[in-house]
């Protein structure tokens, strides 16, 4: 769901850019307060496995495809949306200046979309529903449900720039993305159970 | 800073340099398989785009990027491989310099 530049208009662009310094603003603060060095290399390796699985575009019906995008799953592993912007900034920004993917002038459009909206529908997903549901169900659904709004999210602002109408954008943009958050939610699985089984040191509920 | 970096990537634990160590070698999987089996059907933003009838001219980059769509035309598929895991390689580096550049201080 990477926004290409000419999708928005640049002063719309410059709204998303303020909302993105004001986030990177508390990421980093965050940080100062949370991010211990033993966490570091998590953070890097997240990235660099984000970067990556977002070239595994896979089919979904409807000649359309999707891949991972891992708001939810940075946001649960740091049980911070905080770590999923500093993660989204970091992926997105070299998305956008070497390979095109992306808008430069979307960035903070794209960063809000993934780390902001995904990172909290889906760590406050989680934490609302591991009590009733269980960890890894939890999981699964908070990682589905973070792609759909962050798609639905995107779809408004498309309404709002005006590319997109407001009814066949969200229609279109939830339907495809109900089937590319499967895909999400089974890998964001994957990865956390992985995580739990031979590194549970670095899941942050494993820590406090 | 990057002497510094260094130096502290010298002090992670064996677990920690295991953990980069599958992280470079999941980003070069990704990079060896993508190009290969990767789909190219248009993603859900993109096919969105077609049924809102959003015209092909309305995206327009503003910048010129040195690997359009991840691709190094002169290489062809070997070049999609290399520019993959360079920019795996790039963003692990960025992700490692952003954390240290704001880690918790004692």
């Amino acid at each position: 769901m990477h926004i290409p530049d000419g999708f928005i208009p640049l002063g719309q662009c410059a709204i998303y850019y303020v909302i993105l310094i004001i986030a990177l603003y508390f990421a980093g603060k965050w940080a100062r307060a949370n991010l211990d060095e033993k966490r570091i290399p998590l953070l890097a390796v997240l990235a660099a496995g984000i970067f990556a699985i977002m070239s595994m575009n896979m089919p979904i019906p409807f000649g359309t495809s999707g891949h991972m995008v891992g708001g939810a799953l940075v946001a649960i592993v740091f049980m911070a949306p905080e770590a999923a912007i500093l993660v989204f900034t970091a992926v997105l920004l070299i998305q956008a200046l070497f390979f095109g993917d992306g808008g430069i002038t979307a960035l903070g459009a794209n960063v809000f979309n993934m780390a902001i909206v995904g990172g909290c529908v889906g760590l406050y997903t989680f934490k609302g529903l591991r009590g009733i549901i269980g960890q890894y169900p939890s999981i699964f659904l908070a990682a589905w449900l973070a792609t759909l709004v962050s798609a639905v999210v995107a779809a408004i602002e498309m309404a709002i720039a005006g590319t997109f109408p407001l009814t066949v954008g969200i229609a279109s943009m939830a339907f495809y993305h109900a089937f590319i958050g499967v895909i999400e939610g089974v890998l964001t699985v994957i990865v956390i159970y992985a995580l739990e089984k031979f590194r549970p040191d670095l899941l942050a509920w494993n820590r406090e | 800073m990057e002497q510094r970096v260094e130096g502290e990537i010298m002090e992670l634990s064996q677990q920690d340099k295991i953990l980069i160590v599958v992280g470079i070698i999941f980003c070069l999987a990704l990079a060896v398989l993508s190009p290969y089996i990767a789909s190219g059907d248009p993603d859900g933003l993109e096919k969105s785009a077609e049924d809102a009838g959003v015209g092909e001219d309305v995206e327009s980059a503003v910048i010129e990027s040195p690997f359009p769509d991840y691709t190094y035309e002169p290489l062809d598929k070997i070049g999609e491989i290399a520019v993959l895991l360079l920019g795996g390689l790039i963003t692990l580096a960025l992700g490692l310099g952003i954390g240290y550049a704001l880690k918790k201080s004692n």
